[in-house]
């Protein structure tokens, strides 16, 4: 390749460099490892239901089921048999997408809002069975000590993440490779089909795409990373709370996407960044913090939908031109 | 004979429970059907009815003054809200007026925390309604007996309303097509603001009704919500009957699920809800496909 060839998909990502960069010095910047981990695996998440929503525009409620199946999923196999570390990754993204197809089919059913609404009844399902099967899931308690098991590829390496930072890199590593995962499907052809439909569904449908194909398997593709990030997330808590699959753990997810901007991937990634820093930092200060959480949502609504992703684009822009 | 007795009392529970079901899935019904939205601050309205008989009674030890007083204040926030807010969303994609509702309903969450605890309440029937009354070996709560009285009142006051009135025409004509409503001369806009503030009246007073019965918490306005999502999807998005069928279904099947399996009875509405979807894509009586 030519010198500016190189220069140039070197531009053409660099936004994606930066944010990696971000991510590689993050846990020394923060004031501990463990919020970068959580800002990462927040991110995964609503990178997924980026997808989804912003690529798609299949809005949903039903985001802590994969997620909270992903984290019990886990937490089950490590208290039980202590599986290898991938298998018990590969369980959770399994299981997640088997509900994933499940609530894709049913909620596609119909189209428009009837849909969001499905997929919040189905999320409330989820959350009761956790909460009533309680020799299974340990109800309102939840699944507590759940160590976490070593990085160990048989015959090749076997190491302990009990140490933060390197968990942190760990799941670093499966950021970065689910975020080009992700931007890749959105380029794809396939990912064409789905900002069709998201831009009009009847025209996608006149063309002669089977769209509701594509939004199951928007639904199972977006579910599969959300129950990757579940996973995840119950390996770094070391334990399951009955709250990942409650309605807060959707909206937390939700509201991390509008805020950072949808349909855009960094946008969201910022989201999840804010949102986890900003309730760390006022936690601290009030409990009810999350009244002011709501108050900036809200005005993202009216005022930016765009998010803040979008308002750094709108700056950008303005700059270019003056 | 005492098992037939235990169902008849667990019948008689579930029609209780049905009639709250049906006063809140009436509102998000109309609302969905008529202004396209999924009001995810219903379920809000309702904590806020609970709350606010709660303060009514504890201060006033008045339960039937609250009962008429506070659906005119949730109704005028109802009011309030979509004229400062959601006005604002009307045109743009309908995902934003669903965010803007779950932000409310986070807000008020929040705000009732603040003003009254993190740990619910619990409220005591006032004087008058208390006690039971016996019908041969059965006994039957006289505050459940009001409430199903007075829901099913005011049930029949929406259907005549809906039916037989002017207003009631457009609501009808409005659920078929708004536009076509606005076209004929009718300020929709009007009525958009008046049916808000009627389904948040009617959430209102169902969680004054439902507080003696299950106290209060900040959390039961989510709690509820699902249940009423159920609902509406059981009986058909936007179909008034619908709303009552689905109510009735659900109470009922939540409440005899109670006498064999406590601990799935909640599990059971979202069990029924994926059965009749599968049949009945629409809902029972579901006026769009």
């Amino acid at each position: 390749m030519k010198l500016d060839q190189w220069k140039k998909t070197f531009q053409k990502n660099l936004s994606i460099l930066i944010t990696f960069f971000i991510f590689l010095i993050l846990p020394f910047i923060l004031p501990y490892k463990a919020l970068a981990t959580e800002i990462l695996i927040f991110a995964m998440a609503t990178i997924a239901f980026d997808l989804l929503l912003g690529y798609t525009g299949i809005m949903m409620f039903c985001q802590a089921s994969f997620f909270g199946t992903g984290a019990y999923i886990t937490g089950l196999l490590i208290h039980h048999y202590q599986p290898n570390i991938f298998l018990c990754m590969g369980a959770a993204i399994f299981g997640a997408a088997i509900l994933a197809v499940l609530f894709g089919y049913m909620s596609t059913q119909r189209a428009g809002t009837y849909s969001v609404l499905l997929t919040l009844a189905f999320n409330e399902l989820i959350f009761f069975i956790a909460y009533q099967w309680k020799t299974l899931t340990g109800g309102s308690d939840g699944l507590r000590d759940i160590p976490r098991p070593n990085l160990e590829i048989p015959g090749l390496l076997n190491i302990n993440l009990f140490s933060e930072a390197r968990f942190y890199f760990f799941c670093l590593f499966f950021f970065i490779l689910s975020f080009i995962l992700i931007k890749m499907i959105t380029q794809s052809p396939f990912g064409k089909v789905l900002q069709g439909i998201r831009e009009n569904e009847t025209r996608a449908q006149a063309i002669g795409y089977n769209t509701r194909f594509f939004k199951v398997t928007a639904f199972v593709i977006g579910g599969m990373f959300m129950g990757l990030a579940g996973n995840l997330y119950a390996m770094f808590m070391n334990f399951v709370d009955i709250n990942h699959v409650a309605f807060d753990t959707s909206g937390k997810i939700v509201m991390m996407e509008l805020i950072g901007g949808m349909g855009t991937l960094f946008g969201p990634v910022l989201g999840a960044g804010i949102v986890t820093l900003a309730s760390d930092i006022a936690c601290a200060y009030w409990e009810r913090w999350l009244l002011i959480l709501g108050a900036v949502f809200v005005a993202f609504v009216l005022f930016a939908r765009g998010g803040v992703w979008g308002l750094i684009e709108n700056v950008r822009g303005r700059l270019k031109v003056s | 004979m005492m098992l037939l007795n235990l169902v008849i009392v667990q019948i008689f529970n579930g029609l209780v429970l049905g009639m709250i079901y049906v006063l809140l899935a009436m509102g998000l019904s109309i609302v969905w059907g008529m202004m396209n939205i999924i009001n995810f601050s219903h379920g809000l309205f309702f904590a806020i009815g609970a709350y606010m008989a709660y303060t009514v009674f504890s201060v006033t030890e008045n339960f039937f003054m609250g009962l008429i007083l506070i659906p005119i204040g949730t109704g005028l926030i109802g009011i309030f809200l979509e004229k400062t807010l959601l006005r604002r969303l009307y045109g743009l994609n309908i995902l934003y007026q669903i965010l803007m509702t779950f932000g409310i309903a986070l807000m008020g969450r929040e705000l009732i925390i603040i003003l009254y605890g993190p740990i619910g309440k619990s409220f005591v029937p006032p004087e008058s309604l208390s006690g039971t009354i016996t019908l041969g070996s059965l006994f039957f709560p006289r505050y459940r007996i009001f409430l199903l009285f007075v829901s099913i009142l005011l049930t029949l006051g929406m259907w005549l309303f809906i039916e037989k009135t002017k207003y009631g025409s457009i609501i009808r004509a409005g659920t078929e097509d708004s536009e076509m409503v606005s076209a004929l001369g009718i300020n929709i806009s009007r009525v958009f603001t008046l049916i808000f503030g009627l389904s948040m009246a009617i959430a209102g007073f169902s969680g004054i009704l439902s507080a003696p019965i299950r106290g209060v918490e900040p959390m039961m306005g989510e709690a509820i919500l699902g249940i009423c999502f159920a609902v509406v999807v059981i009986g058909g998005m936007g179909s008034f009957i619908g709303a009552i069928i689905g109510g009735i279904i659900v109470g009922l099947s939540q409440s005899m699920v109670a006498l064999i399996m406590p601990s799935a009875s909640i599990i059971v509405i979202f069990l029924v809800m994926a059965l009749i979807l599968l049949i009945r894509p629409r809902g029972l009586l579901g006026i769009r496909d």
